[in-house]
């Protein structure tokens, strides 16, 4: 077992590795002269190789890259262009606003998704499994931008239920992260985009939960439940649900991962002051240390729960080992 | 070949949603190839409209626009104390007393340029020099000489002036025997018209055209091209020295002391009694028509819906809300009307009519937006498929048939790339290079590959092991032969139902990377289209501009859910439903 976490942990670290070295190569080669963008044209050559002494742009380029590399280490990950300020603080702020978004929305989304799951699963043939697998794919292929546009253009300015941009109304005063999240305004907030996101991923559970319970139900202790005289209800959602969660919980941490990085749209939508947002803006504003980071730190977060749910099917489900993979 | 494409078509054809979905692409395909005759505009003009609308003012905060009174744009309008007359394009007259605009019909189709009311009688000036009377019952049609444009007209005590290209200008009614009286020198052709009314020409010593005239008590200012400035007293016209060059469009008196005359760019003469002087005014594009009602109050419009009110020695601007040009300008004394309007930007028009969509903000049509957009969706969709499809093939089938180090290597790039987020990977190459439809083809094509590759790469695993793999390597056929010509047939299907799944998702990653503004800005997209809703603000109220574009990525999408899941079973046995 050890062995196993050890053995995900280091290619975990591996697979970081190649991605901030890449991204080094990456901002380097397509910025060969990073100065352009923090200071203005008309900067005589010596003062603009002063600056670039200061930044350790006259080093050669793998000096710059284990400077680099020590720095991400040490979690110093430079100053935004645009608010002047050390990035890792901005980034670690904006990653929590996102948490706050899409933790919910999905955590929502996956404990609905499977229950219905078992219905379609249960109901198997009728027309509300057609309807239902119709449904899901539906809600799939619709882009969540655009279900966010209507959202906000039905919900937020034509009934004017529900507040379009933003997480709380301004001004507004909180100590702290937890200070701000947790009133009614906050939630009166969140509603219409966790509600967006969360019908875009009912889909995926519900259908995951609909196969693996289809193939679950095959099986003898099914068939024994039968003979023991449960009620239906009891067979699928106590017995076989209990043993078709596993495939779900899987995906939920594949999406979780996913999430901090993939909506940015959302929050452009809704002005969701979160990590998608903020480098979205970084973009914008050509604020390359702001937007390193934001995806800095969007692929570390994948990696980490990529590694957890390695480890949580081979606590699951001991027939899964690495050893005999490869 | 052929029998394996009659199966995929029974597939389709015994499953209903598979079945809609098959058609649905097949229309899009059709849309797409078909566009320049399926659009009914370019998606890139801005469209514009005219028609004759009305402005009523009350005061600079209380505006109501009378829309669409009648299809032609209304040229000038005239207050004479108890009733409104306006004229326009194509012979329009519009009389109106109480609450409604009536039309006048007279049988001409000129254009009418001018118009000017006054106690004893009525005047209407327009192309072709068309001249309309009004002698306090009706209106009789006149035409003085053929080859002038009349521009602008001014009446006052059964007196008339009519002025218009080239410097033209006649005299008629009561003013002719003054004309006549003091210099016959500077009179010339002579017009009696059938209906018995008297016109002289009168030589005004310009040669520009003469854009506008005005008479009260027995003194007259007539303004046109260049600043030009004349001065008409007793029938005798003499030109005055003018404090600007700038074209000068219309002039209004109030009495001899109080006068208003305005022109290009903004520009505002006033009148003191002895001296015309330039004034500040809010509006900085062309001013057309001004009305003094009073000594201290005055109304003048322009292009682009400016209006503007003078009380006291102050204009102030009038927020109309409507970009409509207007052209003439009248008043009484509780308020003020202009019309128009010439040829403006349809903008966020509902849909109907010409534009089956609607029109965005710069009066784009957005039918013929979205039916270029499945163009480009399709083919950045197909491009960035075939790309996803032929890297992730390639690499299932080398990891899954050498397996061991390569695999192990292969497996960890495929990792590697499960841990980068879309969209911004994307905004990163946007980022170091500029956005475009080649970016989005790359980030799509460079990163989803991975699903791909793990797919074949499992098919692949369990093929090799198979005897006819072994026969084959037996048989002396190196490892590319074997790969490519022997597992490869065998895993076709899954790649072609793969090359389905990751169109969708090209389409919805374009759409996505473009309405983020990463897109190609010239070419339109269906991400474009609602990345430029997003842009202008008039989302929140143009649903018409909104629900297209997604409606159709929303259908092009779930369509290739739907065949691609009727076609899992022949792509994979093992996955055929029990």
């Amino acid at each position: 077992m050890h062995h196993v976490v050890l053995k995900r942990l280091g290619q975990a670290i591996f697979t970081m590795w190649i991605i901030l070295t890449v991204l080094f190569f990456l901002f380097r080669l397509g910025l060969p002269d990073p100065t352009v963008a923090l200071v203005s044209e008309g900067l005589s050559p010596e003062d603009r190789a002063r600056i670039a002494a200061r930044f350790g742009l006259d080093r050669g380029i793998f000096t710059q890259y284990f400077i680099y590399l020590r720095n991400v280490l040490s979690g110093e990950l430079g100053r935004s262009f645009h608010y002047n300020a050390p990035v890792a603080g901005i980034v670690g702020d904006r990653f929590l606003n996102t948490m706050a978004l899409m933790l919910p929305a999905i955590l929502i989304s996956y404990l609905v998704g499977p229950l219905l799951g078992v219905l379609l699963a249960w109901k198997r043939g009728s027309r509300l499994e057609v309807g239902g697998i119709s449904g899901a794919l539906i809600l799939r292929s619709a882009p969540m931008f655009w279900t966010g546009m209507l959202a906000v253009m039905v919900f937020g300015i034509w009934f004017g239920w529900f507040p379009t941009s933003g997480m709380r109304t301004f001004p507004y005063e909180a100590a702290h992260f937890f200070d701000k999240i947790f009133t009614l305004d906050f939630l009166h907030h969140l509603i219409l985009p966790a509600t967006v996101i969360g019908l875009y991923y009912l889909g995926l559970p519900m259908l995951i939960m609909r196969n693996t319970m289809l193939e679950v139900l095959g099986e003898n202790f099914i068939e024994f439940c039968q003979a023991r005289g449960m009620s239906p209800a009891r067979i699928m959602y106590a017995h076989a649900a209990r043993n078709a969660l596993l495939p779900v919980i899987t995906q939920l941490a594949i999406t979780i991962g996913l999430a901090v990085g993939g909506q940015v749209v959302v929050e452009v939508v809704f002005s969701w002051p979160g990590l998608g947002l903020e480098m979205f803006n970084a973009v914008r504003t050509s604020d390359y240390p702001l937007a390193q980071a934001s995806f800095m730190l969007m692929a570390a977060i994948v990696l980490m729960l990529n590694l957890v749910v390695d480890l949580i099917y081979s606590w699951l489900d001991p027939r899964v080992t690495y050893t005999a993979a490869r | 070949m052929k029998r394996f494409l009659l199966t995929i078509w029974k597939t389709i054809r015994s499953d209903t949603p598979a079945f809609a979905g098959f058609c649905a692409v097949a229309v899009l395909i059709a849309v797409a190839l078909g566009a320049p005759i399926i659009a009914t505009h370019d998606p890139n003009e801005m469209n514009y409209r005219a028609e004759g609308s009305a402005l009523w003012i009350d005061d600079p905060e209380a505006v109501e626009l009378e829309e669409s009174i009648v299809p032609e744009t209304l040229r000038s309008v005239a207050w004479d104390g108890s009733r409104y007359v306006a004229v326009g394009e194509s012979g329009t007259i519009l009389g109106r007393s109480e609450t409604d605009w009536e039309r006048i019909d007279l049988a001409i189709d000129e254009t009418l340029r001018g118009v000017s009311l006054s106690a004893q009688a009525g005047l209407a000036v327009g192309d072709g020099g068309r001249v309309l009377l009004f002698d306090g019952e009706a209106w009789i049609a006149e035409q003085l000489d053929e080859s002038i444009t009349l521009l602008a007209a001014a009446s006052e005590d059964g007196g008339m002036l009519a002025v218009g290209e080239r410097g033209s200008m006649y005299a008629g009614g009561t003013l002719l025997d003054a004309v006549e009286r003091l210099d016959p020198a500077a009179l010339g052709a002579s017009f009696e018209t059938e209906t018995g009314g008297r016109w002289r020409q009168v030589n005004s010593g310009v040669t520009g055209d003469l854009h506008g005239a005005t008479l009260s008590d027995g003194l007259g200012f007539i303004v046109g091209e260049r600043g030009t400035l004349l001065r008409w007293e007793n029938g005798r016209v003499e030109s005055i020295d003018s404090p600007i060059f700038r074209d000068l469009n219309s002039v209004s008196l109030y009495d001899r002391d109080n006068g208003l005359a305005v022109g290009d760019r903004g520009t505002v003469l006033r009148w003191n009694g002895t001296e015309w002087r330039e004034m500040q005014g809010p509006i900085s594009r062309n001013i057309r028509s001004v009305t003094m009602t009073a000594p201290d109050r005055a109304v003048a419009v322009g292009t682009h819906g400016d209006i503007m009110i003078l009380e006291g020695d102050v204009w102030t601007r009038v927020r109309s809300g409507y970009d409509r040009h207007f052209r003439g300008s009248a008043g009484s004394d509780t308020g003020f009307v202009v019309v128009g309007t010439d040829p403006y930007i349809n903008a966020l028009s509902p849909p109907g009519g010409e534009h089956l969509f609607g029109t965005t903000h710069n009066g784009r049509d957005i039918f013929s937006q979205v039916v270029y957009g499945s163009r480009t969706a399709l083919i950045v969709g197909f491009i960035a498929a075939l790309m996803v499809t032929v890297i992730g093939a390639n690499v299932g089938l080398i990891s899954g048939y050498f397996k061991g180090r390569t695999d192990s290597v292969l497996m960890r790039i495929v990792d590697i790339m499960y841990a980068i987020p879309l969209e911004p990977f994307a905004m990163v190459l946007v980022l170091l290079g500029r956005p475009g439809i080649g970016i989005i083809i790359l980030a799509v094509g460079l990163l989803t590959w991975r699903t791909t590759a793990r797919l074949i790469r499992s098919q692949v695993l369990s093929l090799a092991g198979r005897p006819f793999v072994k026969a084959a390597r037996v048989a002396g056929s190196g490892h590319l032969r074997v790969l490519y010509v022997h597992i490869a047939p065998n895993v076709l299907p899954l790649v072609f139902l793969q090359l389905a799944v990751a169109m969708a998702f090209a389409i919805t990653a374009e759409a996505t990377l473009s309405f983020l503004g990463l897109g190609p800005p010239r070419l339109y997209s269906w991400g474009t289209i609602l990345h430029q809703a997003r842009l202008s603000g008039a989302w929140r109220i143009a649903w018409w501009w909104v629900i297209p574009p997604g409606v159709l990525i929303m259908i092009t999408v779930v369509s290739v859910f739907f065949i691609s899941r009727a076609l899992e079973v022949i792509a994979n046995p093992r996955l055929s439903r029990s």
